[in-house]
């Protein structure tokens, strides 16, 4: 951007400055900096302690199985999603684009609600699942659900506009040069996309460790069996054992600081390839 | 390979951008297709290429049907307008890409294929370019990149779209001397798209002038120029002066001066528009004997350039352009404000019905 | 196939139309639209009165207007908080601007969870910020104050967000032709610089507001989860299941999921009013 030679008095400019970087200080530095002061606060041997022990480790468990879970179903899911939305015209595709944003202004207790009256013992398919002894409320696949659900928009928001953007051009070049199909995806549409997929992939794994509502509602907080670490961390603390539960907590804290460090990683990339003067569209 | 295209249409969103178009073009042969943005000149280039599917019409390679082949089988070399170079891969690997993803037993080793890179890339002059990455280079690099790209997969057909409209007057003037070159080296018969009238009377062996979907005309540079068949490839090849009027009997009677008609079409007046192009008009102090002219004032002069131009008024209030050759403007002193007398050489009759709807005589 | 002959298909030399369409809608129908339907079902089943007298049951009411007062001056803070963030982000150079810039998704990127436990520690009374305001008799934490922060938090990016690109994309020319016209910095701000700036700060303003209307888990540590003072909607649907009331928490998860079609149209017809989407 061009830098306007017009601009604020001297005093309001620093006003402003103050105002903003005071706000933002307050609602983010601190808490971030409060996050890892309170995990260390009983040393770091009590730090570690409380990572170690078999609940804790139940929940890194469930945790990381949970996104492995849910984030791969999600990056096809974006991947076929935005193939689909951004590479071809057809009617109603606003709507479907709407539908897939969905997810995202339900409110997460709302999203683990929905799973509850589908298969809990009330629900729609309760009686039958209750009969041939599967569980799925109060149990792993329940957690699971409820995590794939809120984390269905985050990979296909991230593609669907990269790939309107990118247009068709080069997969027609790679067509006309031969390739078939999966040559064409792999070689040609995946490395346009990677920076794009790699932030929605971030995004994603975030909200899957780290979704509290959701699957609270679909828990049933059975401790080292059903409790991910957002769950395992409101136990702690419910329990006044806050170092232990800030402990946990600077875990998901670090998460989020790579997830950003990734988003910014990406943009400075994307920002270089916008940079080049080869798309005179 | 020989390209023929029978009756073709495509409309996209109801809107037709192909009208049953018809063209052929013999193997070996530079075509150019020319016309101005949203003639279809472009969507005739898709649909030989396999790019886009016609609705109706049939698409044939050496007289054989290929409309049912997809593009990937088609084996046309298709230069994009922005090139849709692979920006992820380095010059070498944009190249390779065709053979790379040939099917296994097709596939030439690694040793050949980068054998046959760097000979393409000889051809284009990028040899020592191989490593680098599209956002690399310069605009007419990334256009031979792009071309010899398209050129590995040995193409029967090489398909060309708006190949020099992204770059700068002096590269453009460069490249198409050197795609000619290029093209009487190897032969390969081939199609470019163009608006620039100058470009395709330049480069090509036939020009395909497209308007609104439907094929104004073809021939040669010359033929196109010299006999343009419509109203449209008149104003669309070059300047060209406009006179209206009627045709009446066997005359054209213009609001300036009357002149035989190319034919006779009864006692009834019809409008009629007459063109000529300014070369093709001279001037005079006197007013000449036996020759259809009108008088005019000079309202502009300018000297510099190969030729002279010369902006007249004539006593209607229209607006007439006349080139002159330098040596017959010093002969007749011409000064701005001068009342002279405009001779017609040649021209050519259309009736108004015909020049809005774009048919000849 | 079927689909792609139905369908207009325009780039038809790409492969895969009708496989990726089909298996978008297909993931859809099963992760979300089935769900979502099944859940009105489940509430029509119950019976109009029944559903009526469970929504505006005076716990009920009161729990929307805490939810959606405390959300209102959530965004209300961000709408005014996020325009001076975006303008001095993007106009101003100072030391540490980058990082800071890089650090406004963090209430996207932190487990809810954890900024619930956090923000509750900062502001009780013995936190960093809780010991300050205690002696003036504020009472941040355990109240409907410490609500209107949790809300705030959650909701800071979206405003900084959506009026950062317009900012950034203002010709300045604009500003400069107001100028030579004789409009002072202020007159330029009101009349030239604002009007461009409406419809993000509003999308901004709804999709915080959005955001903060559905929000748990940085709540409900904070709150302190008074019945009729401090207990936002989405507790009490947790408390209705806890107490296995299956068909009272189905009413007040029905309320919040119209709302919440209603707030996605509204932004959607807000996206469409200033001609781009928030991406």
């Amino acid at each position: 951007m061009r830098e306007s030679r017009l601009s604020e008095p001297p005093a309001v400019r620093r006003f402003l400055i103050a105002v903003a970087v005071l706000f933002l200080a307050l609602f983010l530095l601190m808490p971030l900096a409060a996050v890892f002061t309170e995990a260390l606060r009983k040393g770091v041997g009590a730090y570690l302690a409380a990572l170690w022990e078999p609940d804790a480790r139940a929940a890194i468990r469930l945790t990381l199985l949970t996104a492995a879970i849910a984030v791969p179903l999600n990056v096809v899911f974006g991947l076929v999603a935005a193939w689909a939305i951004g590479k071809f015209d057809f009617p109603g595709k606003h709507l479907l684009i709407t539908l897939i944003d969905l997810p995202f202004s339900v409110s997460p207790v709302v999203s683990g609600l929905i799973y509850v009256l589908l298969f809990g013992l009330q629900g729609w398919f309760g009686p039958w699942l209750a009969a041939h002894h599967v569980k799925i409320i109060f149990a792993v696949p329940g957690i699971i659900l409820a995590t794939i659900f809120v984390t269905v928009p985050f990979v296909a928001r991230e593609l669907i506009p990269l790939m309107q953007a990118q247009g068709t051009e080069d997969e027609e070049a790679a067509r006309v040069l031969g390739a078939g199909g999966w040559q064409m995806f792999w070689r040609v549409t995946l490395p346009n996309v990677k920076w794009g997929l790699l932030y929605g992939v971030m995004l994603c794994n975030a909200r899957a460790m780290g979704e509290f509502g959701a699957v609270s509602v679909v828990s049933g907080h059975i401790r080292g069996q059903t409790t991910t670490l957002p769950l395992h961390i409101e136990i702690l603390y419910n329990e006044y054992h806050a170092a232990a539960a800030f402990a946990v907590a600077s875990l998901l804290a670090c998460l989020a600081l790579v997830t950003l460090a990734a988003k910014t990683l990406v943009e400075w990339k994307t920002s270089q390839s916008l940079r080049e003067p080869a798309h005179e569209h | 390979m020989s390209i023929e295209v029978r009756h073709i249409t495509k409309r996209f969103d109801g809107f037709a951008a192909l009208k049953n178009v018809s063209l052929k073009v013999p193997a070996g042969e530079l075509v150019a297709l020319l016309g101005p943005s949203g003639s279809g000149k472009t969507t005739l280039l898709r649909v030989i290429a396999g790019l886009e599917v016609p609705d109706e019409g049939t698409v044939l390679f050496d007289a054989q049907d290929a409309t049912a082949r997809s593009a990937r089988d088609r084996r046309v070399g298709f230069v994009f307008q922005h090139y849709a170079l692979f920006r992820h891969m380095t010059v070498f690997e944009n190249v390779a890409f065709g053979l790379r993803v040939k099917p296994r037993r097709e596939r030439p080793s690694r040793a050949q294929i980068a054998k046959r890179v760097h000979e393409l890339l000889a051809l284009v002059q990028l040899e020592r370019l191989a490593e680098r990455y599209p956002s690399q280079l310069s605009g007419g690099q990334r256009q031979r990149v792009a071309l010899a790209r398209a050129l590995a997969v040995q193409p029967k057909v090489l398909l060309l779209d708006e190949p020099f409209g992204a770059l700068d007057a002096k590269v453009r003037q460069e490249l198409r001397r050197w795609l000619r070159r290029l093209h009487d080296e190897i032969g390969i018969t081939s199609v470019f798209v163009t608006h620039d009238q100058d470009e395709a009377l330049e480069v090509a062996d036939r020009v395909v002038i497209l308007h609104e979907g439907c094929v104004e005309q073809e021939g040669s540079p010359e033929e196109v120029y010299e006999h343009p068949a419509t109203p449209f490839v008149y104003r669309f090849l070059g300047n060209v002066n406009l006179f209206h009027g009627r045709i009446e009997g066997s005359k054209v009677h213009l609001r300036e001066f009357s002149a035989d008609a190319p034919a006779d079409l009864g006692q009834e007046a019809i409008p009629a528009v007459a063109y000529a192009r300014p070369h093709l008009l001279d001037i005079d102090h006197q007013p000449p004997s036996g020759r259809p002219h009108f008088r005019a004032t000079i309202a502009h002069i300018n000297a510099a350039g190969a030729v002279v131009k010369i902006e007249l008024t004539t006593d209607s209030g229209a607006i007439v352009n006349v080139e002159l050759p330098h040596e017959r403007y010093r002969q007749l002193q011409l000064r701005k404000g001068a009342v002279v007398f405009v001779t017609v050489k040649d021209m050519k009759v259309f009736t108004q019905a015909q020049s809005t709807l774009g048919g000849g005589i | 196939m079927g689909l792609s002959g139905f369908f207009r298909r325009r780039r038809s030399v790409l492969p895969g139309f009708g496989l990726t369409l089909g298996l978008t809608l297909l993931y859809l129908s099963l992760i979300v639209l089935i769900p979502l339907s099944a859940t009105f079902l489940k509430a029509s089943t119950a019976g109009w009165s029944a559903f009526w007298h469970t929504v505006t049951e005076p716990r009920a009411l009161a729990s929307y207007r805490v939810t959606f007062g405390a959300a209102f001056i959530g965004a209300l803070v961000n709408a005014l908080m996020g325009l001076v963030v975006a303008w001095v982000l993007v106009r101003y150079h100072f030391p540490g601007r980058r990082m800071l810039d890089a650090l406004v998704d963090l209430p996207f990127a932190l487990p809810t969870a954890v900024a619930g436990i956090t923000l509750t520690t900062l502001l009780s009374a013995h936190g960093w910020i809780g010991r300050y305001l205690e002696p003036l008799g504020i009472k941040a934490a355990f109240s409907p104050l410490g609500i209107v922060i949790a809300l705030t938090f959650i909701g800071l990016p979206f405003v900084v967000r959506t009026v950062q690109p317009v900012l950034q994309a203002l010709d300045p020319e604009l500003e400069e032709g107001a100028a030579s016209l004789g409009a002072g910095r202020w007159q330029t701000f009101r009349r030239v610089i604002a009007p461009e700036l409406w419809p993000a700060l509003l999308t901004g303003f709804a999709l915080a507001f959005a955001r903060a209307v559905g929000e748990y888990g940085s709540v409900v540590f904070i709150s302190g989860n008074m019945p009729m003072r401090t207990e936002i909607t989405p507790l009490l649907i947790i408390t209705k299941l806890e107490q296995y009331d299956y068909a009272g928490a189905t009413a007040i998860g029905v309320v919040m999921l119209v709302i919440s079609f209603a707030m996605l149209l509204s932004i959607n017809m807000l996206h469409w009013w200033s001609g781009k989407r928030y991406a």
